[in-house]
């Protein structure tokens, strides 16, 4: 009897679990545990501290390549490494190779370059968006406006301030690819390794235990992951933001699914021994 | 014919490969223009390929409507969703953000596009969960030791799993974090370094044999 | 953008957002209509970015310009839509193997020194510098190598494993297995981000700005799920079988 009522319990119609899972998210969204997140990975500070290192005035390019299905993991990390490159008035270029990556970058600089009081085309510039990756970074180990002629907006980039003496990866302090694809392994492969430029990278937590060996070997500067690493980015440059609450809003969420598979497995060793 | 349909492209293959490969290895003045024309090349015809998708989406749905196929009239939404994009794009001649604010380019990012696209990859939260209670079965050894990572990493991802961890464990003088580190740092990368150097020989393999000619699956049959 | 546009926005993106999250309860038209306007609208995005990007700047302008080389680029991409009519399809072979020659041209090289060499040489380097290293940082060092080593003799000597190779690599699928487990691990916390994402976008909507949108177009669906179910004659609901 008591068997049978747990095998119920089991195979428990799915919706139950569904909405449990929206009332655990949802909940603390509305009502902040205000737990706020207090670790920091060896593999951010490392990001942090490349940025950090940098004398003002260097040119830092960030390749984000990221579209609104990966936003709520990879929009706030990006939030704060420009925030981290204005606040330390290094020069800011842009790229993207992801098309629904604009419109988010669009937002992040509408907001940030007010904060820091920056100007397009003199302390940062935004790219237009290129569909070819690999064409596109082979090209600018030599010369990149053979490629990029003008911003997004169509100005030219001759005599763009945010522009003077950068040429190529040569004249470029570091690179940020922040992404949720492989672009950042693209970055690694055919520009990190082959011209020898540190590249760092953030990316969503999915793909973040696969770039382990790349920072074993120093291959990779220095790497963000997932809503976790840009709570930590966050608290590095002291300016919570969206990581932040969301980490706060994930901690009963995380502990319902260990529940949820603890529950499931000892459901079925009693099922199976008693 | 048989030289024009199937020689000459597989020239083209087995000789832009080889001088893109060559022009690696030997940086001169030709071989990085020889690399520029095709990098500039190579970034216009990739910008044709969605084209392959946009045509066989429209079409698909063309005929739905055409036929009053089942669930016809949702056909409907696709050319709508199409122009709801393409439309404002042009009106705002695609800029996004003006001064003045968002264009109508920039408002159908954030409210359709954004929404749309966010929303579809969020549903799959309630899969995994729903898979985690069903199917994660700790079985085996094997089984164990997976689910022993798999409860560290999501237990110490967030504080109040740091603080159960501190509570139980704190006593080891370990922190989880610092066991998410090692994890991460040590046993994670010996097991990724050798898929990373399996998948490498494969690619390396695969690519010599598209530029010789022996692997050419992807022209289709005669 | 004036302000009625903002809310008008809130209740469309609040709209798209449950109409998406609806089919977790049941497959609805709802749903549908949102799931069509998503491939219309995926496709409307990339269209546009590709002309404002690509085809006005790379091609048109040079071409008006009296540029005529990309034109031989121009018609390798035209080439490849002749996949649609099968008897010229092979004309479309034309901008494949120039793809596949650039593409297979540039993978080598890089795969040979950043995913092979790179990687050998990161698991054998540590031992050069043996001496200034902790013993815990040496023990690591040889846990990977040891690991990365298991991993591939699971991989290459797929044949038959047999006495001490079959060990070997048994020790292997316990270095994958870890490596899974934190891959899963992080796949739970990257799927959670993603929902929060919308739920906060959600509360956002349900706000007296956005003259609670959430709330209403959420009571509208409930109402109509209710009265789905009236008018089916209050039959049981079918119970899903799997996850």
């Amino acid at each position: 009897m008591f068997k049978e009522k747990l095998q119920k319990f089991f195979k428990i119609d799915r919706r139950w679990i569904f909405l449990l899972l929206a009332i655990t998210l949802f909940v603390p969204i509305i009502k902040p545990l205000g737990l706020p997140n207090k670790t920091i990975a060896e593999a951010t500070s490392r990001v942090y501290e490349n940025i950090e290192k940098l004398p003002p005035g260097s040119f830092v390019l960030f390749s984000f390549d990221y579209d609104p299905s990966t936003r709520p993991e990879l929009h706030p990390m990006a939030f704060a490494l420009v925030r981290h490159a204005f606040s330390r008035n290094l020069r800011v270029g842009v790229v993207t190779y992801i098309a629904g990556s604009t419109g988010l970058i669009e937002e992040l600089f509408a907001k940030v370059s007010k904060e820091y009081n920056k100007t397009d085309g003199k302390d940062y510039v935004i790219l237009p968006y290129m569909p070819n990756i690999l064409a596109v970074l082979t090209q600018m180990s030599s010369d990149l406006y053979g490629i990029y002629t003008k911003d997004r907006n169509g100005t030219p980039l001759q005599d763009m301030p945010v522009l003077k003496g950068v040429k190529n990866y040569k004249d470029m302090s570091l690179i940020v690819c922040v992404t949720g694809t492989a672009i950042l392994d693209y970055w690694v492969a055919f520009v990190g390794d082959k011209y020898s430029v540190p590249v760092a990278g953030g990316v969503t937590a999915i793909s973040q235990p696969g770039y382990g060996p790349y920072l074993q070997t120093n291959q990779l500067k220095g790497l963000i992951g997932g809503m976790k690493g840009a709570a930590e980015y966050e608290s590095l440059i002291k300016q919570p933001g969206k990581g932040t609450s969301g980490i706060d809003a994930l901690n009963l969420a995380h502990l319902l699914v260990l529940v949820l598979i603890l529950t499931s497995n000892i459901i079925l060793l009693i099922v199976k021994y008693f | 014919m048989k030289l024009i349909k199937k020689q000459i492209p597989l020239a083209i293959v087995f000789i832009t490969g080889v001088l893109t490969l060559v022009s690696y290895y030997v940086p001169n003045k030709t071989s990085v223009n020889y690399i520029e024309t095709m990098n500039k090349w190579e970034n216009i015809v990739v910008a044709f390929a969605f084209l392959l998708g946009l045509v066989s989406l429209f079409f698909s749905h063309y005929h739905k409507l055409k036929k009053k196929a089942d669930g016809w009239g949702y056909s409907i939404f696709v050319f709508v969703g199409f122009f709801a994009i393409v439309i404002p794009a042009y009106v705002s001649g695609g800029k996004q953000m003006t001064d003045a604010g968002l264009t109508p380019l920039g408002w159908s990012f954030k409210y359709i596009y954004n929404a749309l696209s966010g929303t579809m990859f969020a549903v799959l939260a309630f899969y995994i969960v729903s898979t985690a209670y069903r199917s994660f079965r700790i079985k085996s050894m094997q089984a164990f030791v997976l689910f022993v990572a798999a409860f560290i990493l999501i237990l110490g991802k967030v504080p109040l799993g740091q603080m159960i961890w501190d509570a139980v464990l704190g006593w080891t003088g370990a922190g989880v974090n610092n066991v998410i580190d090692w994890i991460m740092q040590v046993p994670a990368v010996a097991g990724k370094r050798g898929i990373m150097i399996g998948i490498s020989i494969g690619a390396i393999v695969t690519s010599l044999k598209i530029i010789f000619g022996i692997e050419k699956q992807y022209m289709g049959k005669d | 953008m004036s302000e009625t546009w903002i809310i008008l926005g809130g209740w469309l993106a609040a709209g798209l957002t449950i109409f998406l999250f609806s089919f977790l309860y049941k497959d609805n038209p709802f749903f549908k209509i949102a799931e069509h306007l998503y491939l219309g609208a995926g496709m409307g995005w990339l269209f546009q970015v590709s002309v404002a990007n690509v085809w006005i700047p790379k091609i048109w302008e040079p071409v008006s310009k009296g540029e005529l080389l990309v034109i031989i680029p121009s018609i390798m991409g035209l080439s490849l839509l002749t996949q649609f009519i099968p008897k010229i399809s092979w004309i479309s072979r034309y901008g494949f193997t120039f793809m596949m020659g650039y593409g297979s041209g540039l993978a080598i090289p890089a795969g040979l020194s950043t995913d092979f060499m790179s990687q050998v040489e990161g698991t054998i380097k540590p031992f050069s510098l043996l001496a200034s290293m902790s013993p815990f940082a040496i023990f690591n060092s040889l846990l990977i190598a040891f690991g990365a080593i298991c991993v591939l003799f699971y991989f290459f000597f797929s044949v038959e494993h047999k006495g001490h190779l079959k060990k070997v690599s048994n020790v292997g699928i316990y270095f994958l297995m870890i490596y899974f487990g934190a891959a899963f691990g992080n796949t739970v916390m990257a799927r959670f981000s993603l929902l929060y994402g919308r739920f906060d976008d959600l509360y956002t909507f349900a706000g007296t700005k956005y003259l609670y949108a959430t709330q209403i177009i959420l009571a509208g669906m409930v109402l109509y799920f209710l009265a789905h179910w009236l008018s089916a004659g209050r039959h049981k609901v079918p119970s899903e079988e799997n996850a």
